[in-house]
């Protein structure tokens, strides 16, 4: 049984104005909670699971707050129940859930058969499983229910997308090495999968996505705005050979084709290890993060007028290299795994946060490696703020995620780490912004409405998000799309819905949480 | 897949596939086979290790071949010790008199020393490997043998290898820190000098400034192939650097199909290849297998090739940060074309002279001396990155290749390939002077 601070605490909220900083923008404070609030795990085993270690947050008993599952690599996977009230501490309690499987390295919550119940799809070292979600947060295997082929690969990364017509998502799953390999594994990297519907039925034998190189992040992304997504993939060129990132058009009834220097797409070779995205520059097309090892990327269109998939990396001008550690006196290069783009100050910019942690070892590199929470100027630029918000952990994270455990309007933290006790912080700042959390429903399939656009006019500010299904490192987040407003009391809200169809603007109350769906007005969800 | 072949034969079932390779059901791997293992790995290790640029692989490759040749030569009467003809190299153990040694054991032992300690920074995926030919190899080569016997020569291998290291480990060039980059360098700020050229925050500083004070292997000191300064610096049209550098635009505006493979086979880049020591070490074993050259004969050359190019890079760098010179990339843009794009990277350090030209002109030197002059090759070395073979007639025909190659790719002018050739040449001397042989 819940009981609501939350009415108080957005009362208090309401009205106040962003604390903002003397010389940037204001900090958030983070408290950590994971020696109260329930979640334990690590992620462990030795050479395959060196990479994955994925958070999936995501709501399965129907009370809008995010449970967790973590991935535990040779061990279990482990699932907990969000118990936390509005406002108040996180709590978890662990629960069996049929997720505890083992040789996971990551997990993606998706209403696979849009039946409003959220399933998840476990990456593992050996079979992938979809698990049907059946309520109050228990789970069964479907692979042989909807003929999803698990393989026996090392997955490593997935991204889901509805094709236009289709009634059943489309699942891209990413393949690392071939772990036979013990002598000269590198060149082995095994065939990425393209899981398409097979009509109403469930799914067809998966097409291998060739050439395969070894990704460890895919994303349905509508780079071009086309209206159909594309499948962006970071690869792990430590693997590969003639390898590069890529970007498949998908596009339905067709088979996957590649993007390719004839049509502008531009070589780049770098440890891809994870995706975020967001249009940070308001031009109405998304941006990539890229995590790597040293130097992280940030692309963007270099002319989205061409229509060309031509890119060019900004992370240098914007500050978001994050190349080394920036606590410490360990100054060697970083290892970056699980990057997402939020607003965690509710000053009406998205922030970035990056889990950083050394692979393996591997002494050429920053053993103690602080996870980054890089905050945005308003000239678009960013600062880091880590180690003063307090999320500068140096464990050796992987996977991680940004949601509002307690909703109480700020966005807390997980982080899972490998060798290392998960992590877990609550976004306790003092006087942030005002915001919005909207959650996204359709009717029919897609039910999530998975490559919607959700845009958010506050002032003269508009802040687009696509709704999508994957990036990271090897875990997602569903359920509520959140908003910082700064000082904004209101906003306006529209929803440019996945078959085109672009909803009414309406004007929303600030610090509220609010269901849309096509045609209908907004309708306020209060937390228990 | 191709590669590591005798790798492969390692493994269960097949360890038949060793057999049909030549090797009878009783035989154990051949020093050949030994040596070849062990130069796949170190080959596939330069790509996947982060501190392997260049310089740094030419280091490693040399050490390998020394060790290679010395774990040979101790048992080979025909054959000289480079003891006291490298630099800082002393009398190596020797072996016991009147005893007997497997020379596949001894070998194996001394590679296995000499690799697991240079790549001991390689990630956890090189770690396994290299514990996997490093325990399957040596327990397949041990195989059968007498307990004494084996227990001799791998104490004599193991020898080597120490004798080796505590060689290696007073160079300068044994510890690599920041990946090579430095974490402050006073970049100079005329017109001429070098600048970056990335947006690369860790590429603000140049690599390895230092990497031309190390202790050669055959050339007395950096300094000792040094070469003239490149063109004066000027923007004037009229000038010779303005030309040279206009060169590299109009070229590499106008590349032709030949020339942008010419300039993808030898991009060599780090990190992403076997870097240009690499290739040319890649070449030399293409070149022997053709050859089904002994032992002696490959030892000799991998050994002489590997101290070429790595007194080739010392050279080149105490040149560079001598001359500290800008990158075409730089100057194009500055006065040519704001928006000037080039078909390779940018390597992040100064442009004079060329290192691929210098390691190169010495790497043909040293291969010319040892197979000939108009000894033609294939080379296949780029073939994982699903490049096509070349042809060549000759070593020099490939090295000039090599040079050219960076004017193309539009990260060196002419004048730092033409005299980078020259300088290896004069490097690779030292090198062929080695005496290696009795006889």
């Amino acid at each position: 049984m819940r009981h609501s601070v939350q009415g108080a605490a957005l009362l208090l909220l309401a009205g106040l104005s962003v604390a903002a900083a003397e010389d940037g923008p204001p900090i958030p404070k983070f408290a950590e909670d994971t020696a109260s609030a329930g979640v334990v795990g690590t992620y462990k085993g030795e050479w395959q699971y060196m990479v994955g270690g994925g958070a999936a947050s995501f709501d399965c008993n129907g009370d809008r707050y995010a449970d967790l599952l973590l991935a535990g690599g040779e061990s279990p996977a482990r699932f907990f129940r969000n118990t936390s009230m509005a406002g108040g501490s996180l709590t978890f309690a662990e629960q069996v859930s049929g997720l505890e499987v083992d040789s996971v390295t990551g997990a993606y919550p998706l209403d696979v058969d849009s039946d409003g119940i959220m399933d998840l799809v476990l990456l593992r070292v050996g079979a992938n499983i979809i698990m049907r979600g059946l309520g109050e947060c228990r789970f069964d295997p479907a692979n042989d229910l909807w003929g999803f082929e698990g393989g026996d690969g090392w997955s490593t990364a997935l991204a889901a997308t509805w094709e236009k017509g289709a009634g059943w998502p489309t699942i891209a799953v990413g393949n690392y090495i071939d772990r036979a390999e013990e002598f000269s594994p590198w060149g082995s990297c095994t065939d990425n999968w393209l899981h398409r519907p097979a009509g109403d039925k469930g799914f067809a034998p998966p097409l291998a996505l060739k050439p395969s190189y070894c990704a460890l992040s895919m994303l349905f992304t509508d780079w071009n705005r086309s209206g159909m997504p594309s499948l962006r993939v970071s690869n792990d060129r430590e693997y590969y050979e003639g390898g590069q990132e890529q970007m498949w058009q998908i596009l339905p009834g067709q088979a996957p084709a590649l993007l390719t220097e004839k049509d502008g797409w531009k070589k780049l070779k770098i440890w891809g290890m994870g995706i975020a995205s967001a249009d940070l520059d308001a031009d109405g097309y998304p941006d990539y993060y890229l995590t790597s090892m040293a130097d992280n990327k940030l692309q963007v269109l270099a002319d989205p007028k061409s229509g060309k998939p031509v890119y060019k990396d900004v992370a240098f001008a914007k500050g978001v290299t994050a190349h080394r550690p920036y606590t410490g006196d360990d100054l060697k290069p970083s290892t970056g795994w699980h990057a997402q783009f939020d607003d965690v100050n509710n000053d009406g910019l998205l922030d970035l946060f990056v889990a950083k942690g050394n692979v393996s070892a591997m002494p050429d590199f920053a053993m103690k490696d602080p996870n980054n929470l890089l905050l945005q100027n308003p000239d678009g630029t960013f600062i880091e703020a880590g180690d003063k918000a307090g999320v500068a952990s140096t464990d050796s994270a992987r996977g991680a995620a940004l949601a509002d455990f307690n909703m109480d309007g700020l966005l807390d933290l997980v982080v899972v780490n490998r060798n290392a006790p998960v992590q877990i912080w609550r976004n306790v700042s003092d006087a942030p912004g005002n915001w919005l959390g909207l959650a996204l429903h359709q009717p029919g399939a897609n039910p999530d409405a998975t490559g919607a656009w959700i845009e958010v006019k506050a002032g003269d500010r508009v802040t687009r998000r696509e709704v999508t299904v994957g990036g990271g490192h090897a875990g997602g987040q569903a359920g509520w799309w959140h908003f910082g407003l700064a000082a904004s009391p209101e906003a306006e809200v529209r929803v440019i819905w996945p078959d085109g169809t672009a909803g009414d603007w309406q004007t929303l109350a600030a610090n509220g949480f609010y269901d849309l769906a096509p045609g209908q007005a907004a309708t306020v969800w209060t937390a228990p | 897949m191709a590669r590591y072949h005798w790798l492969r034969t390692l493994g269960g079932a097949a360890i038949s596939v060793m057999f049909a390779l030549g090797a009878s059901a009783q035989s154990r791997p051949a020093p050949e086979q030994v040596l070849s293992v062990w130069y796949e790995l170190v080959l596939d290790l330069v790509r996947h290790t982060p501190t392997y640029t260049p310089p740094v692989a030419s280091r490693t490759l040399a050490y390998v071949g020394v060790t290679a040749y010395e774990a040979t030569a101790s048992g080979n009467d025909g054959l000289i010790s480079l003891a006291g003809q490298l630099n800082g190299l002393t009398d190596l153990p020797a072996r016991e008199t009147g005893q007997a040694y497997d020379e596949a054991t001894v070998l194996q032992a001394a590679l296995a020393g000499v690799v697991t300690h240079e790549f001991s920074n390689t990630g956890p995926t090189g770690q396994r490997a290299l514990a996997a030919v490093r325990d399957k190899l040596g327990a397949a080569v041990a195989e059968g043998l007498p307990a004494d016997l084996r227990d001799r020569s791998l104490d004599h291998g193991q020898a080597i290898a120490a004798h080796i290291l505590a060689w290696a480990a007073t160079d300068k060039g044994a510890v690599v820190e920041n990946m090579g980059f430095p974490q402050d360098y006073p970049v100079a700020e005329t017109p001429a000098n070098w600048v970056p050229t990335s947006k690369i925050s860790l590429q603000q500083h140049p690599l390895l400034p230092d990497w031309g004070q190390n202790r050669p292997f055959a050339m007395p000191d950096g300094a000792t192939c040094d070469l003239p300064p490149p063109p004066d610096y000027s923007e004037d049209k009229g000038s010779e650097f303005y030309r040279q550098a206009l060169e590299v635009y109009e070229v590499g505006k106008s590349l032709t199909p030949e020339q942008k493979a010419i300039a993808l086979f030898w991009a060599d880049d780090a990190m992403l290849s076997r870097t240009p020591p690499g290739h040319w070490i890649s070449i030399a074993l293409q070149v022997l297998d053709a050859e089904k050259a002994d032992m002696p004969r490959r030892t000799e050359a991998l050994a002489k090739l590997g101290i070429a190019v790595a007194d080739a890079f010392i050279g080149c760098w105490n040149a560079k940060y001598q001359y500290d010179l800008l990158r075409p990339v730089t100057y194009i843009r500055r006065v040519i074309d704001p928006n000037w794009e080039t078909l390779l990277t940018t390597p992040p350090f100064p442009e004079y002279p060329s290192g691929h030209s210098t390691q190169s002109g010495a790497a043909a030197t040293v291969m010319t001396a040892l197979f000939g002059e108009g000894h033609a090759f294939d080379d296949n070395t780029p073939s994982t990155d699903g490049l096509p073979p070349r042809s060549f007639a000759s070593f020099w025909t490939a090295a000039d290749e090599a040079g050219i190659s960076r004017l193309y790719g539009g990260i060196h002018y002419r004048a730092a390939i033409d005299r980078g050739l020259d300088q290896g040449r004069c490097i690779g001397a030292y090198a062929t002077a080695l005496k290696t042989r009795r006889n």
